[in-house]
């Protein structure tokens, strides 16, 4: 058994060929190489054969969404599983590093599922199981392979241009801010708080005014903004929804509420600072107010627009099939909304911070936006610049989990692409 | 057929009757009566709840603190004959005009190169996204020091409000064109000139339109907190009862204890917002009047 014959066996199916199969496949296969990023096949291509890898990495890269890209290592096959149906290839193969790789045209394979009596049926059958890994791979458990599969593009995007050129990027803006505002000291500038004070302050063990990372008070900030923003958003979400499916749903609900509520609408968050103040008690319900006030138009609008964006087809033929109100509700409009909801729950989170950070920098008593005001009403400088920061990295903290939660409740999206087809 | 006949007729009479009785008056859609009610029932329970004060005996909570829409409209009538009033309108209106063409000037052409150039994206775009999230109001105290007047501090602070929002939808848009269109463009020999003017620019034109719309909500927003934070700034500052703008008249009024033209001022700023976005609208329907056909 030649090499190319053991290779064959063992990355395809192909356990149940007879020896003969097996040499009149390995005869039909050629040898081919490819250069790092070159292209093995577009999407859309025909599929007419199948590949081995035999050395180096393929990277499967999907041209419609949803799809993950997937790579390719030696001793695996890819391309396959469009060889029986007559669509084309849903993913474009790149060559990740120079690989070498068996071709084998796909009409010899088809023509010994076909023509062998002896394994014809046992193949068809390995086929059909090697289909089902691609979704649910049954080798190793589905966690090592997106860790294997995270490993593979994290080393993929270190081997790209993209990380370097986002170092430089940053090495510039530091390296601006260093030379402008404490080398050169150029004028208007030189008030600034520099680098280096920013970091040494930032790390101090014995911070000068008062704040860095081993001083308690800072977490107190970011524990009090968080909370008010955890508070508000959930308010936000579970009125906002709500308002905003019943908005898209009930003509007469929209009739009524929508021009009250956007007759408020055009009124900035910020406007309502004083009458927040005036209206309710204490420091601490103001600031909420406005932060949820942010969120709930966010949130309350793209729910409106994620109902009217579904296919009216899709309620008729439910209330065809016999569905309630409720069940149409239920099984229609909500996911079918869902995609928008979740755009409108990230744009939510983001000018809740935004809101946020106005209404302490006005009232408040502590949080980081009243920590921005206070030290600059009592110039410490670098402290504004730390707070901002901290602002900075929580608010992309925030939007990130929002994001993933997203992600999550739409699974179904990501199977759904999926299951239209790959390969 | 006797009994089709008196199956059909009754509910032609009744529409008749309506008529007949001027219930379907074809100036007030069924949609406008109902926001007419609602509008109307909204600003009786507030003027009932303002003024009276109380519920069962006992103080009402939000509503009773709130002045009364009479006494908001009485203020109202007063302040239109006020010059400071129209002096705070002037202002924020400049302002934001200021900030907001800085950001459409430096964000369209940012987005555009974002979006071309490989390299240039490379470099530009973490940053741009490390810079992001810190909400434009944080730069407040940062920009005071920074620029030499209150006004330019106040400009900057509302150009970023502005400027985030322009340039992700100008890369949005130029990256969600069809790459195709380019290859053919270049197949049939168009010089990177001409595939910019008639592929990408009008490819991305939506995409800027719908990042100036965002964009001048935004600014509004911030040129409000910026006016309350900085305390009016630039031209009267704190000796004219309204001179600082509409979002200092708000926090003045505010301060002075006048609770009623902190609600005027509230709805002037819901005007002058409205406003805008209108005019930024009827621009984007001269820049981009395909789009009317949809």
């Amino acid at each position: 058994m030649s090499d190319v014959e053991a290779l064959i066996a063992k990355a395809l199916p192909f356990e149940a060929l007879s020896p003969a199969a097996l040499q009149e496949i390995a005869a039909a296969a050629q040898t081919v190489e490819a250069l790092q990023g070159d292209l093995i096949y577009a999407s859309g291509a025909p599929a007419n054969a199948l590949y081995i890898v035999r050395e180096g990495t393929v990277l499967l890269e999907p041209t419609s969404g949803g799809l993950p890209p997937q790579s390719v290592q030696a001793g695996e096959a890819f391309g396959w599983t469009a060889l029986g149906g007559k669509a084309g290839r849903r993913y474009r193969a790149v060559a990740a590093s120079p690989v070498s790789l068996l071709r084998i045209p796909g009409d010899r394979v088809l023509d010994l599922v076909a023509s062998s009596s002896s394994d014809g049926t046992e193949l068809r059958q390995h086929v059909e199981d090697a289909l089902e890994d691609i979704h649910a791979p049954a080798g190793h458990s589905a966690v090592s392979r997106t860790l294997e599969l995270s490993f593979y593009r994290f080393a993929y995007w270190l081997r790209s241009p993209t990380p370097y050129l986002g170092l430089i990027g940053y090495a510039l803006l530091l390296g601006f801010w260093y030379l402008s505002v404490e080398v050169l000291k150029l004028p208007r500038f030189a008030e600034m708080p520099g680098l280096t004070q920013v970091l040494h302050e930032w790390l101090s063990r014995n911070p000068t005014y008062g704040v860095s990372i081993y001083t308690p008070v800072y977490y107190q900030h970011i524990f009090v903004s968080l909370q008010r923003i955890a508070i508000a958003f959930a308010l936000a979400t579970t009125l906002g929804v709500p308002f905003g499916l019943l908005l898209g749903w009930s003509r007469s609900f929209k009739d009524y509420l929508f021009p009250l509520f956007e007759i408020i609408r055009p009124i900035p968050i910020l406007a309502w600072v004083p009458l927040a103040i005036i209206m309710l008690p204490g420091s601490e319900l103001p600031v909420i107010f406005l932060t949820f006030l942010a969120s709930f138009y966010a949130t309350a609008l793209n729910t409106m627009l994620g109902v009217k964006s579904i296919d009216k087809t899709y309620v008729l033929a439910a209330s065809c099939l016999g569905a309630s109100q409720l069940q149409i509700f239920r099984h229609v409009i909500v996911p079918g909304a869902l995609p928008y909801i979740f755009t409108g729950l990230q744009i939510s989170v983001g000018v809740a911070w935004f809101s946020l950070v106005a209404a302490e920098m006005v009232s408040g008593q502590f949080g980081l936006g009243y920590l921005i005001n206070t030290s600059y009403t009592t110039v410490q400088y670098p402290t504004i610049v730390i707070a901002m920061l901290t602002l900075g990295i929580l608010g992309y903290a925030t939007s990130a989990l929002v994001r993933a939660a997203g992600d999550w409740a739409m699974q179904w999206r990501a199977r759904q692409f999926a299951m239209e087809g790959q390969a | 057929m006797g009994a089709d006949v008196a199956s059909t007729a009754p509910p032609k009479d009744r529409t008749r009757g309506r008529k007949a009785l001027g219930w379907r008056n074809p100036f007030l859609a069924l949609g406008t009566r109902r926001a007419l009610t609602s509008i109307a029932i909204a600003l009786l329970i507030w003027e009932i709840g303002s003024t009276s004060g109380t519920w069962l005996g006992h103080p009402l909570p939000i509503l009773g603190v709130v002045p009364s829409p009479v006494s908001v409209a009485v203020a109202w009538s007063h302040l239109i004959g006020d010059p400071g009033y129209w002096q705070s309108w002037y202002l924020s209106f400049l302002r934001v005009l200021l900030g907001f063409s800085a950001a459409v000037v430096v964000g369209i052409p940012f987005g555009l190169l974002l979006a071309i150039n490989k390299t240039f994206r490379g470099i530009a775009f973490p940053v741009f996204e490390l810079l992001r999230p810190i909400p434009p109001l944080a730069w407040v105290p940062a920009s005071v020091i920074f620029w030499p007047t209150q006004e330019l501090s106040i400009d900057f602070v509302i150009f970023l409000g502005a400027f985030y929002t322009i340039v992700l939808n100008v890369v949005g848009g130029a990256r969600a064109i069809d790459i195709r269109l380019i290859q053919v463009a270049r197949s049939m020999g168009a010089s990177r000139g001409n595939i910019f003017r008639r592929i990408i620019l009008p490819a991305v034109l939506p995409s800027i339109c719908t990042g100036m719309e965002v964009g001048i909500g935004i600014t509004w927003e911030v040129v409000i907190a910026a006016e309350m934070i900085s305390g009016g700034g630039g031209a009267s500052g704190g000796d004219s009862s309204a001179g600082g703008g509409l979002g200092f008249f708000i926090w003045n009024s505010y301060i002075g204890g006048s609770y009623p033209d902190i609600i005027v001022g509230m709805f002037s700023i819901g005007i002058a917002g409205y406003l805008s976005s209108a005019a930024v609208r009827l621009i984007e329907d001269r820049i981009t009047p395909w789009r009317r056909l949809r």
